[in-house]
């Protein structure tokens, strides 16, 4: 009774305090790598903590794996045969949920492209550029597989000097050839396959934050810091009409006090990240799979 | 599509591709081709007129900017991670220590 009991506590600390705990620390953005890593095993070890939780909880009501002896006018069992079917819906439901958010994610995505090769104009000296006739000063990406975009608006283009435009193509560039929109995706799926009140932003916000900062590394390395926290400034404090609209808590004050200090290496802290990742994952596995192997194993000798 | 917003009603294919000579060399099954692509990504609306399409701008210049602006500013309430933004807007108060910080940077030698 006890497995499921230390998996069901697992989950509930992966999903509630380990991420508000990791949230408000500031060392994960000097290893955005690393700890974008950390945050993905977070996630799915909470994810197989809490399935497991289910089938262990099974297990100890319905008898041991090898031997089942269900009896449908047992209660304890028909408990076990419930316990069973939530936890497949559990996982159904967040298949679902990723399912639909990369469906939908392509098709507006897919439209945008769409309606940015109708109205922009493909710039002629960089290769996949597409320039708006806009006012507000916007720079983004669109990811594909292929025939991904930069998109940046005229707005935009005046405000930025020719270094400080490398900067930022050097930075988009870095979310489309690392798919950082896949890992986003991720996020975004798991987020919405909880019920609003369950679940939380912190994972996803962080996330967002930290892929930011990986670009951001990505430009640095290739252009100095400099041009950069220009462009970041020169894009983010110019008035634009929206400002209002976006007035969240936004990451970018990190992204340029970040570019300001040294640059980023710490490789022992990376490391320490890293492989707690890796025993988060391996925990709940072995702690899920030890019993059915112990049992097939029983049941070959 | 430039010709299908300037003009008053829904054109054919020949009719596009008549209006397009004057500037560009371009083949007639290319303007059908092209045409038909954008029908089917919704840009345009097509009607039959006897054995031709007869094409229309599905919606004005502007109508599918601003349709483009707002998706790409996120006000569509739409949460999906459709486009990775560069930056967002911020506050008074951030953009001051923005540059606060930027002066720092300044400052460095190198």
């Amino acid at each position: 009774m006890i497995t499921p009991v230390l998996l069901a506590a697992l989950a509930l600390v992966l999903t509630g305090p380990a991420p508000a705990l990791l949230a408000r620390s500031s060392w994960p953005y000097r290893i955005p790598r690393a700890a974008v890593a950390l945050w993905q095993a977070i996630a799915l070890a909470a994810v197989l903590a809490a399935i497991g939780a289910g089938i262990a909880l099974s297990y100890s009501t319905a008898g041991q794996p090898g031997e089942p002896r269900f009896d449908p006018s047992s209660p304890r069992d028909l408990l076990a045969a419930a316990i069973l079917a939530l936890t497949a819906l559990v996982l159904v439901k967040l298949l679902w949920a990723a399912g639909h958010v990369a469906v939908g994610t392509r098709a507006r995505r897919k439209r945008h492209r769409d309606l940015v090769d109708l109205l922009a104009t493909p710039d002629g000296l960089v290769p996949g550029l597409r320039v708006l006739a806009e006012e507000t000063p916007l720079a983004y990406c669109l990811p594909a597989l292929r025939g991904a975009r930069v998109v940046v608006s005229v707005g935009a283009l005046d405000r930025l000097d020719d270094n400080e435009l490398k900067a930022v193509l050097a930075h988009e560039r870095a979310h489309l050839r690392a798919r950082h929109d896949l890992v986003l995706e991720a996020f975004t799926g798991l987020h919405t396959a909880f019920p609003r009140w369950v679940r939380s932003e912190v994972a996803l916000d962080q996330a967002r934050t930290l892929v930011e900062l990986l670009a951001d590394d990505d430009a640095r390395r290739r252009n100095g810091p400099k041009p950069l926290a220009r462009a970041l400034v020169a894009l983010a404090g110019s008035p634009a009409p929206e400002a209002a609209l976006a007035a969240a808590k936004s990451s970018t004050v990190l992204r340029v006090q970040r570019l300001a200090g040294p640059e980023p290496n710490h490789p022992l802290l990376a490391a320490g990240t890293y492989t707690v990742a890796v025993l988060l994952l391996v925990v709940p596995t072995i702690t899920v799979a030890a019993p059915i192997v112990k049992a097939l194993v029983d049941a070959v000798g | 599509m430039e010709q299908l917003w300037a003009a008053p009603a829904a054109l054919t294919v020949r009719e596009v591709h008549e209006r397009l000579a004057d500037t560009r060399e371009l083949a007639y099954t290319t303007v059908m081709t092209v045409l038909d692509r954008l029908a089917k990504k919704k840009l345009t609306e097509r009607e039959r007129d006897g054995k031709a399409w007869r094409y229309r701008a599905a919606a004005p210049r502007e109508e599918f900017a601003a349709d483009l602006m707002r998706d790409a500013l996120d006000r569509a309430g739409d949460r999906r991670e459709a486009l990775v933004r560069f930056v967002g807007q911020v506050s008074d108060e951030e953009a001051a220590l923005l540059r606060e910080a930027l002066a720092r940077l300044e400052d460095q030698a190198g």
